[in-house]
């Protein structure tokens, strides 16, 4: 395939060109000095475009500029050093295996190829790894939703993200958002972002989005939440707390979310901050006779209600 | 790297990204150069051609990179201007901090030397993002647990288990064998045979609360009883996501009866319980009749509060 290598080679050198420059370099001299722009006037600008648009893609940046002040009706082109190089410092032996680490705890998952590229480019540091003296040692990260990586480039570009999310009483409802964080809680995913139609953070876990996720190009600047914080996501805004009695010995799960217990003898009193009244009450429900709710009085009379509604239809 | 990026621009990547490394590892043997790329030994020598063919305008002897690579090993010469790793991509990053959080929450607390190397490489990485993001990792299974087990797994040695049972709402102790880690549907499990049981187990690695080593009997062997599922069937009410995601069903229809099986009638009955009146248990009917007599149980005590 000479055509493809050619193409490749054409993208190296004008990758090479741009970077060696010291100003910024019009179009007439990228096709002056770079080999592989051959054609007619109009064949090497339809290149030149695609290259550009090639090198992004790759996460090259390049910069537009006016390389004379003076006469600034052609625009320049050039590659900045900063943006093209990895600058993260000197990276220790130690930090190489902790970043090893990061990348093997994709293994098999969304972002497999994301990592391993990466470590790629760190291996060129040619920082030996210096095993952690942590016999075995391999965290992983559960094998999410195939979309990661778009949801990634969304929050990178601050784009929107469409997508149907099912509801709690099962109907896929469309939603919008500006995401802008990615989170993952006891092997969920979990995507945040702002929603387009309340303009408020909502946040989704990804295996209740129905079908593909689409992205949109968004042309308007995005400011980013400042109030956010996301190890809060799974706590209720408005702080409620349910009044709970646990059997002794029982009711480890409604334990693990208590913020206090109090002894009551054959019956600990423990409080629970709610989430949504509806999760809770199902929570207490599969505790059967083990836990009783004082309080609030809607969590009590949902409850009831529930406890009504099994009744009738199993007696 | 995005997943939709093509050959021609996968191989653009792979070629700038050689030079550093070249650099870095002058008189690497081909053969290792290519297993590094992840790429044969052939398409690695195609590659070396057509680095040789690039360089700064001019493209005399000059200005061309200097490759040599026919002796098997290669070197590189006059490539300065790549000879900086490229950058990482937003997505790259973006894997790479959640990848550290993880890993953070994997260390022992007392290995501070390495929680504050993590958090110098996050601190690191997310400048050279450029932009805001939010990033989390809370595994349901943190600490050393998974350590204790995989390191257990390794030597073949014994472990003394505290294990919380979520249908039977009981803790207790066990004394297990791990066989391996695998997981499914979100969760992490970990295979083992249990000498309490006398035969291999499952147990789900979130409600494993402590791991002691312990010394277990070398030779052993699997008293293996087949239990049987017990068949229930349920019919939908309302609809409800729980009651979806709950019973892992791949369909849903209101009204429609539902033949599903579970080894445990506790889970079975817990599970209707929790769906608090959106699906009805048909059958068995002896659960059916202890459902309806918990509620009763559990109604007259709201109704003397």
């Amino acid at each position: 395939m000479p055509t493809v290598s050619r193409k490749i080679e054409r993208l190296i050198n004008l990758t090479i060109a741009l970077l060696a420059t010291k100003r910024y370099l019009t179009k007439t001299e990228v096709f002056r000095l770079v080999e592989g722009y051959e054609g007619s006037a109009e064949t090497k600008e339809r290149m030149f475009e695609r290259d550009k648009d090639d090198l992004r893609s790759l996460g090259i940046s390049i910069d537009v500029g006016s390389f004379d002040p003076l006469f600034s009706d052609e625009a320049g082109y050039r590659i900045k050093s900063e943006n093209y190089q990895l600058d993260l410092g000197a990276i220790t032996p130690t930090e190489m295996s902790l970043l090893s680490l990061a990348a093997d705890a994709w293994q098999g998952a969304a972002f497999a190829d994301a990592t391993q590229s990466a470590i790629l480019k760190l291996s060129s540091f040619g920082v030996p790894a210096d095993p952690i003296d942590i016999p075995g040692l391999s965290p992983k990260l559960s094998n999410g939703s195939k979309e990661l990586e778009t949801i990634a480039g969304a929050i990178g570009d601050a784009n929107f993200l469409t997508f149907d999310y099912l509801s709690t009483d099962l109907i896929a409802e469309q939603r919008t958002i500006i995401p802008i964080a990615l989170s993952n809680k006891s092997g969920f995913w979990y995507v945040s972002g702002v929603d387009h139609g309340i303009q408020e953070v909502r946040t989704f876990r990804l295996d209740r989005v129905q079908g593909a996720i689409t992205v949109r190009k968004n042309t308007e600047s995005f400011e980013f939440p400042t109030d956010f914080e996301i190890d809060r996501v799974d706590v209720a805004t408005s702080m409620r707390f349910a009044v709970v009695d646990v059997r002794k010995g029982k009711g480890h799960a409604l334990r693990n979310l208590a913020t206090s217990t109090q002894d009551l003898g054959e019956w600990d009193q423990i409080k629970i901050p709610i989430l949504t009244v509806e999760y809770l009450a199902s929570q207490i429900l599969w505790h059967c006779e083990d836990a009783f709710v004082h309080e609030p009085s809607d969590l009590r009379e949902l409850i009831i209600i529930q406890l009504q509604a099994l009744l009738i239809d199993h007696g | 790297m995005g997943k939709n990026i093509s050959a021609p621009l996968l191989r653009t990547a792979r070629l700038l990204d050689l030079v550093p490394f070249l650099n870095t590892h002058q008189g690497i043997a081909l053969k290792e150069l290519a297993a590094h790329f992840d790429v044969t030994p052939a398409q690695m020598s195609a590659d070396l051609m057509t680095l040789w063919m690039c360089g700064l305008p001019g493209y005399t002897p000059l200005e061309l990179m200097d490759l040599e690579f026919e002796s098997g090993y290669v070197t590189i010469r006059n490539a300065s201007t790549l000879s900086k790793p490229r950058t990482i991509t937003f997505q790259e990053g973006v894997a790479l901090l959640l990848g550290l959080d993880l890993v953070a929450t994997s260390l022992p607390e007392t290995r501070t030397d390495l929680l504050s190397a993590v958090d110098s490489l996050r601190q690191r990485l997310t400048k050279l993002l450029g932009v805001p993001v939010k990033l989390s990792v809370v595994p349901a299974v943190s600490g050393s647990i998974p350590t204790t087990i995989s390191q257990a797994v390794h030597k073949n040695s014994g472990l003394k288990i505290r294990y919380h049972s979520m249908y039977k709402d009981e803790t207790g102790d066990r004394l297990v064998m791990p066989v391996d880690i695998y997981e499914s549907r979100g969760h992490q499990y970990m295979r083992a045979f249990c000498f309490t049981a006398n035969d291999y187990r499952e147990f789900r690695m979130d409600r494993i609360e402590t791991t002691t080593p312990a010394s277990v009997p070398k030779e052993f062997e699997s008293r293996h009883v087949d239990s049987e599922k017990i068949s229930f069937t349920i019919t939908g009410k309302t609809a409800s996501r729980e009651v979806v995601e709950r019973f892992a069903l791949s369909e849903y229809h209101l009204g429609k009866a539902i033949n599903l099986a579970s080894y445990s009638r506790q889970w079975i009955e817990r599970s209707v319980m929790a769906s608090g009146g959106a699906l009805v248990l048909n059958s068995p009917l002896d659960i059916r009749a202890e459902v309806a007599e918990k509620a009763q149980l559990m109604l007259n005590r709201y109704k003397e509060a």
